[in-house]
């Protein structure tokens, strides 16, 4: 499929509208050209980039084929890009203000590793772009069933050409909302937002420029130049919130996030609407974060890790799908909708760990306090140097709170940790999703005995430090840490598998299995015997030396050699993609011809025998 | 498999790499001396210091290093100042390199890189092998990575 015709010059005038603006205003200046000139070049290079990319829109192409995602693009290098379903984490799809205007969207499809947006499709129609998402989604899914029941693969085939045929209306599931932003959230938002960088951007410029400001500083009073530094800080401090808070406040917009199915759909902002789809097979770890303003008000913010974004993009690409504010108790309900961990109650590492803290941060104030001398007996100033050392006060209690707010907590499929004061963030990583676990004790913890264990996942953000890291605990409940995550992993992938492959002939495994292993003899005898009459006194004598009945209180009767369930028909046993019966109902190891002959006979006698019981 | 550990010629390497280090490190010293700004002893006291730091951090890590394959996870012990242990499940392996720096090769060794899709240790490297050793050592990661059959999940 095409992209939308209007990309076209949207694209060219997006690339070369800055270099046309230098090219114009150099050109007009040159006293040997002037106006008409510099029109002439400027009509050039929009012609060029417009020839561009009409050549880019005739080249690029893509297609939903039955199990991958296929882009050919490329004017001068070409590339032909098959994405599989199955590996894409995350479709988005995000629209400008001039794109909404001109009705085009930008499509990006994320799958785990790479450096950057493996499937970039600049632009379709927003239509086309909803419609992508969706049927990204719904192929996917149908392929995964594919692979799990071969049966309703046809019909689901048949389905998917049916939608693509009536368009975007006929797809996808029902919508069920889990949090919309509401008004008051946003204002909170905004008004906890601040944003830093301005006031970065002019400490960086002041600082070159201070010796000559310095200059013209004696002229005032300290009065009047203290005042001047307070309302000039003040009003920085103002602008930068207001700033923060803009930006926030346009993000977050109408933030919305819903479940569809098997994948979780956000949608937010302002000027520039975002919209995505994240499967929730793919979500790898979740970030719940708050601070000690949230936590008196009793608020707190959660992101949904991927694997899709790439750590070398933008802050502002990581975890688009991120709840920036609500109530505590909403973000956990919210938490539990996408990972069902339990009420965690964590761990916290051993009190003697406080005193390391303590003595961490007095060395901290103490270099401080040197700091503050070293400046003073450089400048010969005579001020309290010592000053700082006042901050000792503080290192108790901030000891004590650094202690309080670690923890880690084991719960069914989920390792919690949780960690910072001044931003606590609590991790839930599904046992699942751990890659592989670290342990690591630096000189200073072995002193106290300790180690950090970290959970690593394939999680964009760990980059960043944010691992799931359970820090400074006792040396053997690192290690048994250790293990138990080692063992629940090993557990947890065998699982997933049994869930992956559906070759489960009995309910009960391998314990059903080895009772009958015990009458093995007696089912030989019954279904060999060349009486069907013994039979049944047979079944009825191996009854009575069973005593033990299984679980489900189903007692099944005794094929050996085969380990088929009879209590089922054949047909409802799913045998995936191959239409082949393992065990036909008929084969009994050598006996087979004999069973073929014995057939008719021996099942009624067998239904006798499940109903006298 | 039991503990293993590297093979000693690893040491040359990484005390070949200490003093590489310590000259990098004394030069600015030297420098200085050059200049007049420091005595003659001190770039001398400098460059002891950082050999014998380094040497001494590369023989400790030696000793340091082991590796074991248990039955469903690498393990790695490794680490002089900060000691790290790193399980890697044999699930979760991506795949196995080996391979052979220049140094490496002039001592006839060769390393094993393990690759997971993790974030934090995507790679591990297990240093000090004999070439033969780290071929024999990826066959068997990569034998035993398909037989644990596992996804990657992600």
């Amino acid at each position: 499929m095409k992209l939308a015709p209007q990309s076209v010059p949207y694209r060219a005038l997006q690339k070369v509208s800055g270099i046309v603006v230098i090219l114009f205003f150099v050109v007009n200046n040159n006293p040997g050209w002037g106006f008409a000139v510099a029109i002439g070049v400027a009509g050039a290079v929009v012609l060029a980039a417009i020839g561009y990319e009409v050549a880019y829109y005739r080249r690029f192409d893509y297609e939903l084929t039955d199990d991958t995602l296929d882009i050919s693009s490329g004017v001068i290098s070409r590339r032909e890009r098959e994405i599989p379903y199955r590996r894409i984490q995350n479709v988005d799809v995000s629209r400008s203000v001039i794109q909404r205007a001109i009705g085009v969207a930008a499509v990006d499809l994320e799958t785990a590793g790479g450096s950057s947006t493996e499937g970039s499709i600049r632009f379709v129609t927003p239509g086309e772009a909803t419609r992508l998402q969706r049927e990204v989604q719904r192929r996917k899914s149908t392929g995964s069933r594919t692979e799990a029941h071969g049966e309703g693969a046809d019909r689901a085939g048949s389905e998917v050409d049916v939608g693509t045929g009536s368009g975007a209306d006929a797809v996808g599931p029902d919508e069920e909302e889990l949090f919309a932003i509401s008004p008051g959230e946003l204002a909170l938002v905004g008004a906890l937002s601040f944003d830093g960088r301005l006031i970065g951007l002019l400490i960086f410029l002041s600082s070159g420029s201070v010796p000559v400001l310095s200059g013209f500083i004696p002229d005032a009073s300290a009065v009047a130049l203290t005042a001047t530094a307070i309302v000039g800080v003040g009003g920085l401090f103002l602008v930068s919130w207001i700033l923060g808070a803009g930006v926030a406040f346009s993000n977050y917009y109408g933030f919305r996030l819903s479940r569809a199915g098997d994948e979780l759909r956000y949608e937010r902002g302002l000027f520039r609407r975002y919209s995505g789809s994240i499967p929730t097979e793919k979500v790898q770890s979740l970030r719940i974060a708050d601070n000690p303003a949230k936590r008196a008000l009793g608020y707190a913010s959660l992101s949904i890790e991927t694997a899709g974004y790439a750590p070398g993009q933008g802050s502002e690409q990581e975890s688009q799908a991120a709840v920036p504010i609500a109530t505590t108790d909403r973000v956990y309900r919210l938490a539990r909708e996408v990972e069902s961990f339990g009420d965690p109650r964590f761990n916290r590492p051993p009190k003697r760990i406080r005193w390391r803290y303590a003595f961490r941060y007095t060395i901290i104030v103490g270099l401080l306090v040197a700091v503050a001398f070293g400046i003073d007996w450089y400048l010969g100033a005579g001020a309290p140097w010592y000053a700082p050392a006042a901050l000792l006060l503080a290192v108790p209690p901030a000891a004590h709170l650094k202690w309080k707010h670690r923890g880690y907590w084991l719960g069914e499929d989920h390792l919690l940790t949780r960690n910072g004061f001044w931003s606590r963030t609590v991790t839930v990583v599904p046992y699942y999703r751990i890659q592989n676990v670290i342990d690591t004790r630096t000189v200073f913890q072995r002193r106290w005995d300790v180690a950090t264990i970290v959970a690593d996942t394939a999680g964009s953000s760990s980059i960043a430090g944010n691992d799931a890291a359970a820090v400074d605990f006792a040396t053997e409940e690192a290690v048994d840490l250790r293990e138990t995550l080692r063992e629940r992993l090993r557990v947890a992938v065998v699982e997933h598998r049994e869930r992956r492959d559906r070759f489960e002939w009995f309910e009960g495994g391998a314990d059903v299995s080895g009772k009958d292993g015990d009458s093995t003899n007696d089912g030989d005898a019954s279904t060999s015997g060349v009486d069907d009459g013994n039979s049944p006194d047979d079944r009825g004598e191996s009854d009575d030396g069973r005593t033990e009945v299984p679980d489900d209180g189903v007692i099944r009767p005794d094929f050996s050699g085969s380990d088929r369930d009879y209590s089922e028909p054949a047909e409802r046993i799913d045998t995936g993609e191959y239409a082949v019966d393992r065990n036909p109902s008929d084969m009994g190891g050598n006996e087979r011809d004999e069973n073929d002959d014995e057939g008719g006979a021996d099942n009624p006698s067998d239904d006798t025998n499940d109903s006298e019981r | 498999m039991t503990t293993q550990t590297l093979h000693p010629r690893v040491q040359v390497v990484w005390v070949l790499r200490a003093v590489l280090i310590a000259a990098v490190l004394t030069a600015p010293f030297a420098g200085a001396v050059y200049f007049d700004r420091l005595p003659e002893w001190a770039p001398i006291a400098a460059g002891a210091i950082f050999l014998t730091l380094g040497v001494g951090h590369a023989l400790l890590r030696y000793r340091r290093w082991s590796y074991e394959i248990r039955e469903d996870a690498l393990y790695l012990d490794r680490g002089v100042v900060t000691e790290v242990r790193t399980t890697v499940p044999l699930v979760r392996i991506q795949h196995v390199d080996s391979r052979r720096g220049p140094v490496e090769r002039g001592v006839g060794l060769a390393s094993c890189v393990v690759y997971t899709a993790g974030s934090r240790g995507a790679d591990v490297r297990i240093p000090g092998l004999t070439a033969d050793g780290a071929s024999d050592l990826r066959e068997e990661l990569k034998r035993l990575a398909i037989r644990a059959d596992g996804e990657d999940a992600v």
